[in-house]
């Protein structure tokens, strides 16, 4: 499980680096069907190694960074996102964990039902 | 079955990247725009580069050192002209690419293309006004000009070499947010971005206003409350010089000089000339200075927008050392000062936009009448790409005066269909302009200077010189039609030949004066000349509060200094207030009811500035606009499309004719206004609008800054959060400190010449970087809102490196 998880961090963090920004989504994929165990734990690893990799980067840049961007680009958005006294890193952060989650945990799900598919048949 | 049980998360999550990796209507792409990796916090600049960084691209001849200072200005040297304007192309783009671009997509009319068909309306007009296609003209005529060409051409490769090693991650953030990529520069763009300009310098008009003013009320109206000079004025061709040339003879004024408009009113109302888009500058001779030398200042007053709209730099290669500020997308400094010499430009603002009322054949519309003939009409389509929808058409016709702007569908009589078809100095500009810069940045005397203007053609400016030979100038530089006396105060008779231009003012005679008598020169877009001048230029120029002001404190100074043209560009003395006040304070003194209010004493006791925590120049400021549609709306309805007479001629009706039939408002059937009427209930509705706004008077709540409310936002209006609002400052449309609610001071430059080395100072409302994420985006707007200056880093050349330069970047030829 943490062996899972660990693998996603490291070779999905470089990935993304790398690659498109849905780059998770094949990472996941492929070491669930690998190494994944049971539907539930790729699901959850998936979304955990995503969401890890996306919300350390996310506020090692938002923190190095000299200026407030987040707070800038949440006050753009109509609906609530750039509501006055809350730093925008905060509701963004928020969706951008929402987006890598859903992507990651049903990339990771998607791997272990794929491998399952093909060893039934 | 088993194949959906199986798969279904699989399609769920190639769902889930489709719909967070596509635009939806204005929401961007949000799994690109959020992931770390990519998406906008990729734009959050971390430290600030230190050290030396190289880099090797196509297209460059020899190596170019680029150091930029601890303000983020570039300083480059190149070792080639060919290099340097690449290099300021490179970085120019570097810090401001979405920003010129974007510039040239609304003078080309393609904002549809990134935001959809809310801008169709305005491309659309911009389109009928010419700009795309003259741009495409000249670019193409370019060609055949050397040195402009090369010049363009390098800009452009710089930009493009820019431009191809950006990734998604890489790019300004405005196209993550509006979901588009950045096309590659070409000189055409270059051209499209001077058009912008000339568009917001020139591009307004009150020919149909007026014309709607002599329909109505007749020529004695006209003459007396419309005057071709005003009544207090101090033109910026001192009074008094004389004409060094022989004037060609200036054509006869024919029977006719306007077309009336009967039931074909211009349809399309052009917009208005701005008056808060102006300048000052001004040069004060060796005589009147402590160190015995030139002094030069200028602000251009233009809308305060972030990114801004100068940009910084030093540009240097063999034969040229120059600093100033450039237009993004545009080579060469517009403003600055070399080792020798020192330049500003404000704008003249004469009449170089005129209509011509069209009289088609029949409804096909393929022949107008002119001069006696039937002659063709060109038709010219104009397609637009609306993101997001289809392709939409719009034929253009253009007659030999330019494009019909305004088209028959909108004003017809029987079946035969009118239009108003436009000149305009903008689409007959030949791309030459560059070259005044080009020239001027090499410039070293007045020779120079006067040669360098040659090549100028829109839009007029005003260019101010100063050299360290002690010789300041000033000259009114433009191609500029000449026409008969009151040509194009009204609009044309498009069928006769005697309603076209009449060819041009000779350049040499445009007006121009150096080292005059008093020592000093200015000009802040008032009468360019007095009426001596032998051509007509114009019947309306900037209202003279400014000028004024200017050139009474210029007067007054001896051994200046830098810092005294510092403190003059801050200067927030109300020139207006100190003409009428005197004249209407005893007439509200006289009032029982407004004598007692505080509101008055506060008014009465005001000391005529406009400084950020003074109340009275909230009161004024709110009550003069109330005065002036009180006593001319009932006569000139704004909504009927007419025009008010000028301030001037305001006040020099209340000073002069209180008992003018004009005071009495027409809507009122039973009672006969006076003038003390209407100066008590514009009064009276200043302070209801001041109190309903703010509150009840109050020291805080009322002081000028918090009224004016200075703001400078985003190029576009719904990235509200990108802006900075209430900024604390004094200032107001006519004094010197001339910054309002949204335009102002865009560049405040004061250059000191001297024998060896010049020094100089300036700071502008912005920041170097065009990026929101970077601490150079608006690290100047508090310094420039105490009307404070930076001392400007003026490089001799590469031997030593100043304290003042954070990193080194190179750019070396790539190895073939």
């Amino acid at each position: 499980m943490i062996g899972l998880y660990l693998l996603i961090l490291v070779v999905g963090a470089i990935a993304s680096y790398v690659g498109p920004w849905w780059a998770i989504a094949p990472v996941c994929f492929i070491l669930c069907w690998w190494k994944g165990k049971t539907a539930v734990a790729a699901y959850w690893i998936s979304v955990a190694g995503g969401v890890s990799i996306w919300l350390t980067y996310a506020l090692y840049l938002h923190t190095a960074a000299e200026v407030d961007l987040s707070s800038r680009v949440a006050g753009i958005f109509p609906a609530g996102l750039g509501m006055d006294g809350i730093p925008g890193i905060i509701p963004l952060t928020f969706l951008a964990v929402l987006i890598v989650g859903l992507v990651s945990g049903f990339s990771g799900l998607a791997g272990i039902r794929a491998r399952a598919f093909i060893n039934r048949s | 079955m088993k194949v959906i049980r199986c798969f279904w998360p699989l399609f769920v999550a190639a769902g889930l990247i489709y719909l967070f990796g596509n635009a939806w209507g204005t929401i961007p792409p949000m799994g690109k725009l959020l992931s770390p990796f990519h998406g906008y916090l990729q734009n959050a600049e971390t430290a600030v580069p230190s050290g030396k960084m190289e880099l090797a691209v196509d297209g460059l001849k020899e190596a170019v050192t680029i150091w930029y200072d601890d303000n983020a200005v570039p300083h480059i040297f190149a070792q080639n002209d060919e290099d340097l304007y690449f290099a300021q192309g490179y970085v120019v783009a570097r810090d401001r690419l979405w920003q010129m671009e974007f510039y040239t997509l609304v003078a080309a009319g393609r904002l549809t293309e990134i935001v959809g068909d809310a801008a169709l309306a305005f491309d659309r007009k911009n389109r009928r006004m010419g700009m795309a296609r003259s741009a495409a003209t000249i670019a193409e005529k370019l060609k055949t000009d050397t040195l402009s060409n090369k010049i363009a051409t390098a800009y452009a490769a710089g930009v493009n070499a820019y431009v191809d090693q950006l990734r998604y991650r890489s790019l300004p953030i405005e196209y993550k947010l509006l979901n588009y990529s950045p096309e590659h520069w070409s000189p055409e763009k270059t051209i499209l971005m001077l058009m912008n300009m000339r568009n917001t310098l020139n591009g307004g008009s009150n020919d149909d206003r007026l014309t709607n003013v002599l329909a109505a009320y007749g020529p004695d109206v006209i003459a007396d409350l419309f005057p071709d000079y005003p009544g207090v004025e101090s033109p910026v061709i001192p009074v008094g010089t004389p004409w060094e040339f022989t004037p060609l003879t200036t054509p006869p004024v024919p029977d006719t000089t306007w077309a009336i408009p009967g039931d074909q009113r211009m349809a399309m109302g052009t917009a208005a000339p701005r008056p808060e888009v102006g300048s000052n500058n001004w040069a004060v001779h060796g005589s009147r200075t402590a160190s015995g030398l030139p002094l030069l200042a200028n602000d251009p007053h233009l809308q305060l927008t972030l990114p801004s709209i100068w940009y910084q730099m030093q540009l240097s290669a063999p034969g040229v050392n120059v600093y100033g500020v450039a237009l993004p997308g545009t080579p060469a400094i517009i403003i600055g000062f070399t080792k020798d010499i020192a330049w500003g430009v404000t704008n003249v603002g004469s009449d170089v936009m005129d209509f011509y009322r069209i009289r088609f054949r029949d409804s096909t519309r393929r022949e107008y009448w002119h001069d006696d003939s039937w002659k063709p009409v060109v038709f010219h389509t104009e397609t637009f790409s609306i993101k997001g929808s289809a392709i939409v058409r719009d034929t253009v016709l253009y007659t030999h005066h330019g494009p019909v702007v305004n088209q028959g569908s909108e004003a017809s009589v029987g079946n035969i269909p009118a239009g108003y078809a436009m000149r305009w100095i903008t689409n007959e500009t030949d791309g030459s302009d560059m070259l005044t810069f080009h020239y001027l940045n090499r410039a070293k005397d007045y020779d120079d200077y006067r040669q360098a203007l040659t090549y100028f053609v829109a839009p007029a400016q005003h260019f101010i010189f100063s050299s360290n030979g002690n010789d300041i100038a000033i000259t009114s530089n433009g191609r500029l039609p000449l026409k008969w006396e009151g040509q194009g105060k009204y609009l044309l008779d498009g069928t006769r030949a005697s309603h076209d231009w009449q060819g041009w003012i000779p350049a040499s005679q445009n007006p121009t004066v150096k080292n005059p008598p008093a020592g000093f020169l200015s000009s802040a877009n008032q009468f360019p000349t007095d009426t001596t001048y032998p051509y007509y230029l114009d019947w309306k120029f900037t209202h003279s509060s400014r000028a004024l002001r200017i050139n009474e404190r210029l007067a007054a100074m001896s051994g200046a200094n830098a810092d005294s043209l510092r403190r003059l560009q801050n200067d927030n003395f109300n020139v207006d207030a100190r003409r009428i006040l005197p004249t209407l304070i005893p007439v509200l003194a006289s009032i029982d009811s407004i004598r007692k209010l505080s509101e008055f004493t506060v008014l009465s006791e005001w000391n005529y500035r406009n400084d950020a925590q003074e109340t009275g120049a909230s009161i004024f400021e709110y009550w003069i606009p109330e005065l002036r549609r009180a006593l001319w709306d009932d006569e000139f309805p704004m909504a009927g499309q007419m025009l008010y007479p000028s301030l001037d001629r305001t006040f020099s009706l209340i000073e002069n004719d209180p008992v003018a039939s004009w005071f009495d408002n027409t809507h009122t059937s039973t009672s006969i206004e006076s003038m003390s009427d209407v100066v008590a209930q514009s009064f009276m509705a200043a302070l209801h609008k001041l109190r309903e706004q703010f509150g009840p008077l109050s020291s805080n709540d009322w002081a000028w800054t918090h009224v004016k409310h200075t703001k400078i936002m985003h190029l576009v209006p719904a990235f509200t959060s990108f802006g900075r609002t209430g900024i604390q400052t004094g200032g107001g449309g006519e004094v010197i400190n001339a910054t309002t609610a949204t335009h102002g001071p865009s560049w405040r430059m004061v250059v000191q010449l001297d024998r060896d080395w010049p020094t100089a100072y300036g700071l502008y409302p912005g920041g170097q970087s065009g990026n929101p994420g970077s601490p150079f985006y608006d690290n100047m707007i508090d310094r420039w809102a105490t009307g404070k200056l930076d001392t400007l880093l003026f490089i001799k050349d590469l031997k030593s490196i100043p304290k003042q330069i954070m990193y080194q970047f190179s750019l070396k030829p790539k190895r073939q």
